[in-house]
């Protein structure tokens, strides 16, 4: 017998760290929620993200009383922030959907520890990203009539644009990811319900527990819900992000009108939202103790698709320069060239360094094993993505195929302190959601531990 | 389990192997024995079946490379038990090099930028022609990228089959970290090397157009092509030993998996430029599809719709259906069939206006194919079916539970 020993199989990380029962994992993630005291840090995190969601309802108010002219949008740039925030917001909100769902698919059972924030994480990006085109109608009272509905106005949407298509990728987006987040939730709402001391506690928890007891006949309904809604949700991680860049490419300007912008954008998404995911989790882990369920591995494993994502992203900028030159079309050739040497360019080059550049640090194995350098890299693609954003929609719309209608494009203080708004209300939402819901599956953890193991299958 | 080793016969390929290498080798002689007597006597047509049926056989050899490079990366038992098939198809690269250069000889029959260019009627496209031969499409440069292209993936075939062939006999080191520190550049380098290699070869047929996920749509091809030629050849194996004992319906199920995965994405990709170029409507971009819509080739367009991703899509729905290779490979052939009309309807086109199928299309492919199967199980042949010290192909030889 000289086969291979089982000592010489390369040591993985675990997705738990040892020494945990049942019981232990059960105790550690409902105490987060249940037992432990307010902390100050807690307190004053949540406090400065709530001034800052009051600024933006504010800015919000002010941009109800007097119109989208408070933006720096104008002709030529008639697109400026509101779609550069909505495209990046959406984006981040791929991540989750890749983690519940196709990670549960393909059976990683990494995911398990990181899937229940990753998807909140999703519903508040996908909330901050609705509000954006909502806010840029100018009448947002009458979003509905984007919808098609029968109406004595003889109105009827244009369905030939990729903006009515939004409409649905998007609001089909949000109604998954809420209720696979909601039915993932149910097991581990019981629980709470079961363990809380307080009263009120009891009969909210008791409310969205919708009645559960855990019966073996309850389990096997809710693992054929949980796994049809994954398949649902599968094909939106590639049909949202899809939607969003036909937004772009069905128009002809230079730097929207490109083939590739379907894959690239869907990539660029995960892309992000692997990084929202680690700026998340690293502190997360950090102030509450979840080294032993969010480790080294998760890191290691999310830095990873960071890598190769941001690899199909450069792919798709090398393949976009390449064509504008090979084609010699003179506005694709021009392009390339205002985006080097136009007055946008500062921005440009620090997004090649912020997207390609920096990330590919990312192949050092060290590297993506410390949390601190992956939560700054994680910081500088989020910047670059943003920046990415900034590039296509500005640079190509603010100097078009007519000289005379060139122009350029200034962001407002409104601009900036919406888009902040948006930063501070999702920040927000995630100090809410640490302190009343478990951030971790519970139930899911239990499964991870060996004695979970079913040996019948 | 006793001793594994090279000169047990009991992990090496099936006597059946070598009689379907005779075969081929056959089919290929006499096959090409026509396709040069066509070559002098219609070597326009020979040239197009030509292009055709190697970048037919380029996608089978490279899809292959690819699918064993993710393997690498992923692990996983349906990566393993066929991982030597896919290795015997990834070293048909130097075959597929000797190959490419028949097309160096017909280059002005094939493109235009390698003809005379003043006979290029349209002013503006002969300007263009002209500019672009002088930096980047000539003849010269076209060699020089094919040798870096060539390059490359032999490179990666031969670093890839040494370090395999070391895990036939005990080996001190485990050589898995070295398959995933190639492989992940390895990738990188094959998308990048394919798409320039699908803009050099077959996109610049028409050098007035462009699209920039051109280079994508062919590599899922070849990812597909590759799965389902390994998926046949799992399925001539396994009704011999080894791999009657190794082939678990887990793993058929996951190269079922990945074959709807690449048709999914592949029909994705065709969509999402189809869309985008007929929403643009620009006269530059359109004339790819004009072509294509007008003249017969509508129906070839439509054939692909229904028959390289509808039916396959909704067949592929099915589990039982992914998890009995005897129903799985039929669609696998099916596929490998449509990949060629996929071909067709990329590369035929820019050369006749109606719906033309030549004499070429079809002997060449199947010239060539007879050569490149004659290889490939020479090739199988060569090494076990298993990597036995690989620390992983313990997953494979355990007992199905089912």
């Amino acid at each position: 017998m000289d086969r291979p020993s089982e000592e010489i199989l390369p040591q993985q990380p675990p997705v738990i760290e040892p020494g945990y029962t049942f019981a232990t994992i059960t105790d550690k993630i409902s105490s987060i929620v249940l037992t432990r005291p307010v902390s100050n840090g807690w307190l004053i995190g949540f406090g400065i993200s709530f001034l800052i969601v009051m600024v933006f309802l504010y800015a919000v108010g002010y941009l109800f009383v007097r119109g989208v002219g408070i933006w720096g949008v104008n002709i030529p740039v008639g697109w400026g922030f509101a779609i550069v925030n909505f495209v990046w917001w959406i984006g981040i909100g791929h991540a989750g959907t890749l983690i519940s769902a196709i990670l549960l698919l393909l059976r990683q059972a990494w995911r398990n520890s990181i899937n229940r924030f990753a998807e909140a994480m999703t519903i508040f990006a996908v909330a901050c990203a609705g509000m954006f085109p909502l806010l840029h109608l100018g009448r947002p009272w009458l979003f509905y009539w984007l919808f098609p509905y029968p109406n004595t106005m003889k109105y009827w949407p244009q369905f030939r644009s990729p903006l009515v298509w939004d409409v649905f990728a998007v609001s089909t987006y949000a109604t998954t990811s809420l209720l696979f987040w909601f039915v993932g939730l149910i097991p581990d709402l019981a629980t709470l319900r079961d363990r809380a001391e307080n009263r009120a506690a009891q009969i909210v928890y008791g409310i969205l527990a919708m009645g559960w007891r855990g019966s073996a006949r309850h389990w096997s309904r809710y693992e054929t819900a949980y796994l049809l809604l994954a398949g649902l949700a599968t094909p939106l991680v590639l049909s949202v992000h899809t939607v969003v860049s036909f937004d772009f490419a069905i128009g002809i300007v230079p730097g929207w009108h490109t083939t590739i912008f379907p894959p690239y954008f869907v990539a660029g998404a995960i892309y992000s939202g692997f990084a929202m995911v680690l700026i998340l989790a690293i502190p997360i882990r950090r102030f509450y103790g979840l080294e032993d369920f969010i480790t080294e591995r998760h890191l290691e494993n999310s830095a990873k698709v960071m890598l190769a994502t941001g690899l199909i992203v450069a792919y798709g900028y090398g393949m976009e320069a390449f064509m504008g030159w090979y084609s010699g079309n003179r506005y694709d050739s021009f392009l390339l060239w205002n985006r080097l040497h136009g007055p946008y360019h500062v921005w440009y080059l620090l997004l090649l360094a912020a997207n390609i550049f920096i990330p590919q640090v990312l192949w050092i194995r060290k590297l993506r094993t410390n949390p601190l350098a992956l939560f700054l890299i994680s910081g500088v693609i989020l910047t670059g993505m943003w920046l990415e954003r900034f590039i296509i929609v500005v640079v190509s719309l603010h100097r078009d195929f007519l000289d005379s209608s060139w122009g350029m494009y200034y962001p407002t203080r409104w601009d900036w302190v919406t888009y902040i708004g948006t930063l501070g209300f999702f920040t927000a939402c995630m100090f809410l959601f640490l302190r009343l819901l478990p951030g971790i599956s519970i139930f899911e953890m239990r499964t991870l531990l060996p004695e979970a193991e079913v040996k019948s299958r | 389990m006793s001793t594994f080793g090279v000169e047990n016969r009991a992990t090496m390929a099936p006597p059946v192997a070598r009689s379907i290498e005779t075969r081929s080798l056959l089919v290929g002689v006499v096959f090409s024995g026509i396709a040069i007597v066509g070559w002098f006597l219609r070597p326009d047509e020979f040239f197009r079946g030509y292009l055709l049926a190697f970048m037919a056989w380029l996608g089978v050899t490279l899809g292959s490379m690819a699918i064993l490079m993710v393997r690498h990366l992923t692990g996983g038992g349906w990566g393993m038990v066929i991982r030597r098939i896919l290795g015997a198809a990834m070293r048909c690269i130097p075959l597929m090099t000797v190959l490419f250069i028949p097309i160096l000889l017909g280059l002005p029959r094939l493109y235009p930028w390698a003809r005379d260019l003043s006979t290029i009627a349209d002013p503006h496209l002969r300007q263009h022609v002209e500019e672009l031969t002088k930096s980047y499409l000539s003849t010269h440069g076209v060699i020089l990228r094919a040798a870096i292209y060539f390059s490359i993936w032999n490179l990666l075939s031969f670093l890839l089959t040494r370090w395999s062939r070391e895990q036939d006999r005990p080996n001190p080191r485990d050589n898995s970290s070295r398959f995933r520190a190639v492989s992940g550049p390895g990738l990188i380098l094959y998308a990048f090397s394919l798409s320039f290699a699908a803009i050099d070869w077959v996109m610049s047929i028409d050098p007035s157009w462009i699209s920039t996920i051109y280079g994508l749509m062919l590599l899922i091809g070849e990812l597909l092509s590759g799965m389902c030629f390994a998926v046949v050849v799992e399925r001539i194996l396994v009704k011999y030993e080894p791999m009657s004992e190794w082939l678990k319906p887990d793993y058929v199920h996951d190269h079922g998996n990945w074959m709807l995965t690449f048709v999914m994405v592949w029909a994705y990709f065709c969509f999402s430029q189809l869309l985008i170029i007929w929403a643009g409507n620009l006269p530059d971009e359109i004339t790819w599809y004009f072509r294509r819509f007008h003249g017969g080739w509508s129906a070839v367009g439509i054939a692909l719709i229904f028959f390289h991703f509808v039916v396959p899509f909704l067949i592929l729905l099915s589990r039982p259906f992914k998890r009995d290779i005897r129903k799985l490979v039929w669609l696998a052939v099916w596929l490998l069939v449509m990949r060629w009309v996929d071909l067709v309807w990329i590369i035929e086109p820019n050369f006749s206006p109606t719906l033309t199928l030549n004499w070429a299309d079809i002997i060449l492919p199947i010239a060539m194919g007879g050569l490149w199967m004659w290889f490939y199980f020479h090739n199988l042949n060569q090494m076990p079916l298993l990597p036995m010290y690989d620390p992983e192909a313990r997953e494979v030889l355990v007992p199905a539970h089912e």
